[in-house]
């Protein structure tokens, strides 16, 4: 077979030839990243696939007006001429594709002139710092807690650790938010005249941050150590535990080499979805402190139907979401010797 | 959610009645208390950042209220909303016809870069904003309906760059001389002096539109002509103040325009947030980190029982309408006493007081009060439960044919309380079980926009200058479904409407629009329900001249030119 050199046949880049070839050299972890960072394409692909046609499906245009006067017909028909929307929706989707390989993912309806890649670039780095601390805040804690409410089962602490997490997973974003806002701006403020309070809203790398931090990172705390708590128990109750004891171990060995390392592999599973959660914004928390950020961002471009905003902001999402689940996966070898590759 | 809430009813502008007072009890002279330059510092939220720092692109208040204060119109309304004043117009004179406005520059009027503003000026800034490619929203109706050669503009091929110039060239705009800039109108329209009041109707200076755009482009091009306004230093306006710093998402901070004619402005900075939740906007002004505050409504019984914060509100009513469309088109809502009934079972008062707070006041007519066309003599829509029975029965309508109805809402909050009232009033009233159908804005507007709906509510306008002509012209049977969602069949009312729109004697005008609103109230067109009034708080440093209705956005927002910062 005739092959031009630097120029593969079609398909022999597709996953499953790599994954062949991965099997029959024994797996190595390289192919395993490259294999999957390819299966991002397709899985991108038909990201846009649903989310263009299930967008265009949703009742109300992008001109349409919640107040006042509703433009003219020869204006909403100039506006869709001036953004591409008076082609057949096929037409819309194939030219977006295009367009994409450019990475231009088009100007956004609800902002003259501005750019979906520069909306996204001024408000993902709020949005991605506030998850990053949320998340390193939340994994300490939370495992740290569930560790030591499975370590002293049915005492004080347990019930303190518990009773906790069960407030703090029960009490919605919101309330947490709006609350912290009252007591530590504004009552603290008031009875302490300025000498301590916190400030109420605005982004910034300073204790700008603090009030919402907290905020995001609570239910995840909750959860964690729920789950943790859980798998320690069933871990601590497995043979190998007892004759770690039974050796004579340390309780601190025990818990850090043999408990933690399997009670850890369910929470670890979590951690990916959870981190990319808190890295693509919530638009409560983002609201509540008035951050300017992507999650907010999504949200209000939903409701005011700009199309290439919500593609973009979509596809931002599925792509970091499997990359946590890409590196999920990754730490899985490490953690988890049965875990092969191949 | 509060996402977007703040956005009020599309473009509230326009002037105010009485002045009121200057807020927050003042001491002593102007000069005597004022703080160093350093603290002229406002700090006001819009909720929302505004999509364009152009002027001409600009359609919501939010929008306007930068807009207004970095751009100059040539007019603007006087205190007491009877007339128009000078603003970047010295002058200007009308032709015996009505036709013809010629508009005498104020001749040391310059741009916020030093270059003085001319004529010519003022020709590409409106050809700017009428080129239909751009598809600005405040073209239609009020310059497409009266600018010469502008009637057109729904027809133009916006793909065809000869046929856009040739639009454009054809307009009646023109600059005789460098201070002298004249408009034709297609017919006379006693209301134009008010549309040349609009925060859209700006000069623009064409060197400066070209070279952000990288030199100069067809007038297909979408995108170029508006790329000087993505960045502060290329924003260049005649207003009083000039654009310092975009913080998109966040901030947008304004600083005085030396250059500008009238002076230079005492704030040395005016910063509009954009905080979208009203909670959020109330306790940062609470902590101090705002001047001016809107209260949110679950939170106007705690300021005013707040004795520090219930002497720093504000309550003042604005020039804004809400009321209750039918579907007209299918019967039993193609009755008018049918509409009436439903009109005269909802007590406005309670309304006002039970869901407003007092933060409202009934209105049973259209046209709110505190500009001309206020008419509460005619009566025949006010409550009167009785009354409403008896022209059910005697439409020959069952309350089992009307139960199958029901009353379309927004998923707002807001939207939510109000409809709930007045369905309880329905039912209680007129012995009815009709039930809300909430669901997603978008959809709810989509559905209004095709008829697709049995009683839908609040619509709502605000003037955008004190004129009835912006208000009567809703009610056109041509402009079913853009804000008259109910398409009432309403015989003679257009014609008596164009007439007055044409009319060059102001009582003959008034009496004809008269005429036309009592047919609007008469045959119910909608259910007219109340003028809701702003309540806001004012921090007592602050020296704004607030004029009652004179607000676009925020309390004395028309007038930062003279607001300045007391020591404190």
């Amino acid at each position: 077979m005739a092959v031009i050199a630097g120029r593969p046949k079609g398909g022999a880049l597709l996953p499953a030839r790599l994954s062949a070839l991965s099997s029959s050299r024994g797996g190595s972890l390289t192919i395993f990243i490259i294999r999957r960072l390819l299966w991002m394409i397709p899985v991108v692909f038909f990201v846009i696939l649903i989310t263009f046609f299930l967008m265009h499906l949703a009742p109300g245009s992008p001109w349409d007006r919640t107040g006042g006067r509703q433009l003219s017909a020869a204006v909403t028909h100039n506006l869709d001429i001036k953004y591409g929307l008076d082609k057949p929706e096929y037409q819309q989707f194939f030219i977006y594709l295009g367009n994409i390989f450019h990475f231009d993912f088009g100007l956004s309806y609800q902002y003259e002139n501005k750019t979906v890649t520069s909306l996204i670039g001024e408000g993902w780095p709020y949005t991605a710092t506030l998850g990053g601390l949320a998340f390193l805040l939340f994994v300490p804690v939370g495992i740290g807690l569930g560790v030591l409410a499975a370590l002293r089962q049915n005492t004080r602490v347990d019930y303190v650790t518990m009773g906790f997490a069960t407030l703090a997973a029960s009490f919605p974003n919101f309330v947490v938010g709006a609350l912290m806002v009252v007591v530590f701006s504004v009552l603290m403020s008031k009875w302490t005249q300025h000498a301590f309070f916190l400030p109420s809203a605005d982004f910034g790398l300073d204790d700008h941050l603090i009030m919402p931090v907290i905020t995001l990172a609570l239910l995840p705390i909750a959860y964690t150590a729920r789950l943790t708590r859980a798998s320690t128990l069933d871990t601590i109750r497995q043979d190998f535990i007892r004759t770690a004891w039974a050796k004579g171990l340390s309780e601190r060995l025990v818990v850090v080499k043999h408990v933690l390392k399997n009670s850890l592999i369910p929470v670890v599973t979590t951690l990916g979805p959870t981190f990319a959660i808190l890295v693509t914004g919530s638009v409560i928390v983002e609201t509540v402190f008035n951050i300017p950020g992507i999650g907010r961002a999504f949200v209000v471009a939903v409701t005011s139907r700009d199309y290439p905003m919500i593609l973009g902001t979509t596809v931002l999402f599925s792509v970091v979401i499997a990359i946590a689940n890409l590196i999920v996966d990754v730490a899985y070898v490490f953690i988890d010797p049965r875990v092969r590759l191949s | 959610m509060h996402l977007g809430t703040r956005i009020r009813a599309v473009a509230l502008a326009s002037a105010g009645l009485f002045v009121v007072a200057a807020c927050g009890g003042s001491s002593g002279t102007p000069s005597a208390n004022i703080a160093p330059p350093d603290k002229q510092i406002l700090r006001v939220n819009t909720g929302v950042e505004p999509n364009s720092f152009d002027p001409t692109q600009e359609t919501y208040t939010y929008e306007a209220a930068v807009g207004r204060n970095t751009f100059q119109s040539l007019l603007q309304p006087k205190a007491d909303l009877s007339d128009v004043q000078p603003a970047a117009a010295k002058s200007y004179d009308v032709s015996s016809d009505g036709l013809t406005y010629t508009f005498h520059l104020q001749p040391n009027a310059k741009w916020s870069d030093g270059k003085p503003v001319t004529a010519s000026d003022w020709v590409y800034g409106l050809q700017h904003f009428l080129n239909p490619a751009l598809a600005a929203g405040y073209v239609d109706p009020f310059f497409d309906g009266t600018i010469a050669g502008a009637q057109n503009y729904g027809n133009v091929d916006v793909t065809s760059a000869s046929a856009i110039d040739s639009f454009l060239s054809g307009l009646g705009l023109s600059a005789p001389d460098a201070n002298t800039f004249v408009i034709k109108l297609q017919h006379p329209a006693a209301y134009f002096k008010w549309v040349m009041t609009l925060w859209v109707a700006v000069p623009l200076r064409k060197d400066v539109v070209e070279s952000a755009a990288g030199g100069s482009f067809p007038s297909t091009d979408t995108t170029k002509p508006l790329a000087w306004a993505n960045n502060a230093n290329t924003i260049i306006g005649n207003g009083p103040f000039k654009i310092s710093e975009i913080a998109s998402k966040d901030h947008v901070t304004l600083v005085p325009n030396t250059n500008y004619w009238g002076g230079t402005a005492k704030l040395q900075q005016i910063i509009y947030y954009y905080i979208s939740d009203g909670n959020t906007e109330f306790s940062k002004y609470q902590t101090g980190a705002l001047d001016i505050a809107n209260v949110p409504l679950a939170d106007v019984t705690v300021v005013r029982g707040d004795p520090v914060l219930s002497k720093q509100a504000y309550l003042y009513p604005q020039l804004t309408g809400f009321w209750m469309d039918f579907n007209s088109k299918e019967p039993p809502f193609d009755n008018p006493k049918v509409r009436l009934a439903f009109a005269k079972s909802i007590d406005r008062d309670k309304l006002a007081n039970d869901v407003q707070h007092g933060t409202a006041k009934g209105l049973s007519s259209f046209i709110p009060n505190g500009m001309a066309g206020y008419d509460n003599s005619d009566n025949t829509q006010s409550f009167d439960p009785a009354a409403a029975k008896a022209l059910l029965s005697s439409a020959g309508v069952t309350a089992d044919q009307l139960n199958k109805f029901k009353l379309l809402t927004r998923n707002s909050t807001g939207s939510k309380t109000l409809n709930q009232f007045i369905a309880d009033q329905w039912n209680t009233n007129l012995g009815l079980n009709i039930q809300l159908d909430v669901i997603d804005s978008k959809t709810v507007t989509s559905r209004i926009r095709k008829g697709n709906f049995d009683i839908y509510g609040p619509s709502g306008w605000g003037a955008d200058y004190p004129d009835q002509q912006d208000w009567m012209d809703i009610w056109f049977a041509g402009s079913c479904h853009s804000l008259n969602f109910g398409c009432p069949t309403l015989a003679g009312y257009d014609a008596l409407v164009q007439k007055a729109d044409s009319e060059l004697n102001q009582s003959q005008r008034n009496a004809d629009y008269l005429t036309a609103q009592k047919m609007l109230i008469d045959q119910a067109a909608g259910a007219f329900l109340y003028q809701p009034y702003e309540y806001d708080l004012v921090a007592p440093y602050v020296k704004i001249t607030h004029t009652a209705f004179d607000d676009q956005f925020a309390p004395g927002d028309q007038n930062y030119f003279s607001a300045y910062i007391t020591t404190h």
